[in-house]
């Protein structure tokens, strides 16, 4: 099992905008040079686990160890994160239809966070070329991983439409499928999963002025849920991730943590933050 | 149109088991095809399940209440309405 360590990038605020989202995108960070290598390889290695892909030094220190995504994994799952030992390609000749929603195989929903999927685009992918589309928030979102399959177009989806170079971090839970795809032409794209090594604690990039009292805990699109579960969940899953789940308490009602023009700090936060 | 009798079915989901609350997800099966509809939820041919009834939709199964009432779990996206109607091939 291999490791990797370095200096965090995330401040709370972007953790806890994961947190919220599910997801991060980080457009266009991956060289073109590295990207021309990849599709190069995986031009000679088409299959669906190009697994050997890792013992290339240039994609490890190019994609895999890449610093914009390796600071955001360290933020999320601490240090001595342990890195990829498979690799799946989503290749596809397009034109395609949409896949079906589904989460992938052998999830817990939870608010831990002890792995991360991450999808690699090595070729610009625009709409026509059927980019993931993920359902924001979903990551808190339970259902039977069966029971999703008849689902269709939802309100607030996001279609992972970037440049070539595009790497996007995504809680295991999320909600994903290939969009529907109308141009032509091969399109790859690359997952992998990064693991947690160490206990979570609040060691990424310490934002002074960030107060887990009154942060904003809501999420911003469609929830699908009843009203304030989303900054309930979003607010475990922050403290699960600063290792203090065991602090984590609601009092409902109006209080701690859901938004409000207040004039004083929220009733119900919980004590020893 | 032809004279073969076949059932439409369209889904959504919906933010409430209200029929006049917001539409949040959809697919349709019109014809045997099966459809997401239009890319932009704007687009979408209802907004409402009420819409979808005036529109001559019947339907045929109700949000399933019972999986709402665990409070720490949620079950799928929002209140699901089925309805149906008849087509033709």
């Amino acid at each position: 099992m291999r490791q990797y360590d370095c200096e965090p990038t995330l401040n709370d605020t972007e953790v806890l905008e994961f947190c919220k989202n599910g997801f991060m995108m980080l457009e266009g960070v991956v060289s073109d040079e590295i990207n021309r290598r990849t599709n190069e390889y995986l031009e000679e290695h088409d299959g669906m686990e190009p697994t050997d892909i890792l013992d290339e030094d240039w994609f490890m220190d190019g994609v895999i160890k890449h610093p914009a995504v390796a600071g955001a994994l360290r933020s999320l799952l601490g240090k001595d994160f342990g890195l990829p030992n498979l690799v799946s390609n989503h290749r596809i000749q397009c034109p395609q239809p949409a896949q079906e929603w589904h989460y992938d195989g052998g999830d817990i929903f939870g608010p831990q966070l002890n792995y991360i999927q991450v999808f690699y685009y090595p070729q610009d992918c625009p709409r026509e070329l059927g980019p993931t589309e993920l359902l924001p928030g979903s990551h808190f979102l339970y259902s039977e991983r069966d029971m999703t399959k008849h689902l269709g177009r939802i309100r607030g989806s996001y279609h992972a439409v970037s440049p070539a170079g595009s790497i996007f971090l995504t809680d295991y839970s999320i909600w994903h499928r290939r969009s529907e795809s109308w141009g032509s032409g091969l399109r790859n794209n690359v997952k992998y999963n990064y693991w947690r090594t160490s206990p979570p604690t609040r060691d990424w990039v310490i934002d002074p002025d960030f107060d887990p009292a009154t942060a904003d805990y809501t999420f911003k699109g469609p929830t699908f849920r009843k009203q304030f579960q989303d900054c309930y969940d979003a607010a475990e899953m922050y403290f699960w991730l600063r290792g203090e789940h065991d602090k984590f308490k609601l009092i409902g009602g109006q209080g701690w943590p859901i938004p409000g023009n207040r004039n004083d700090v929220p009733y119900g936060v919980p004590e020893g933050i | 149109m032809g004279s073969k009798t076949v059932q439409d079915i369209l889904y959504l989901q919906a933010t409430t088991t209200s029929p006049t609350s917001e539409v949040v997800g959809m697919r349709i099966i019109e014809n045997g095809e099966i459809s997401d509809g239009p890319h932009d939820p704007d687009d979408w041919p209802y907004q409402t399940v009420l819409e979808a009834v005036r529109d001559g939709w019947r339907i045929i199964k109700f949000p399933e209440l019972a999986l709402m009432l665990d409070d720490s779990r949620t079950f799928g996206l929002g209140f699901e309405f089925i309805l149906e109607r008849e087509g033709r091939l």
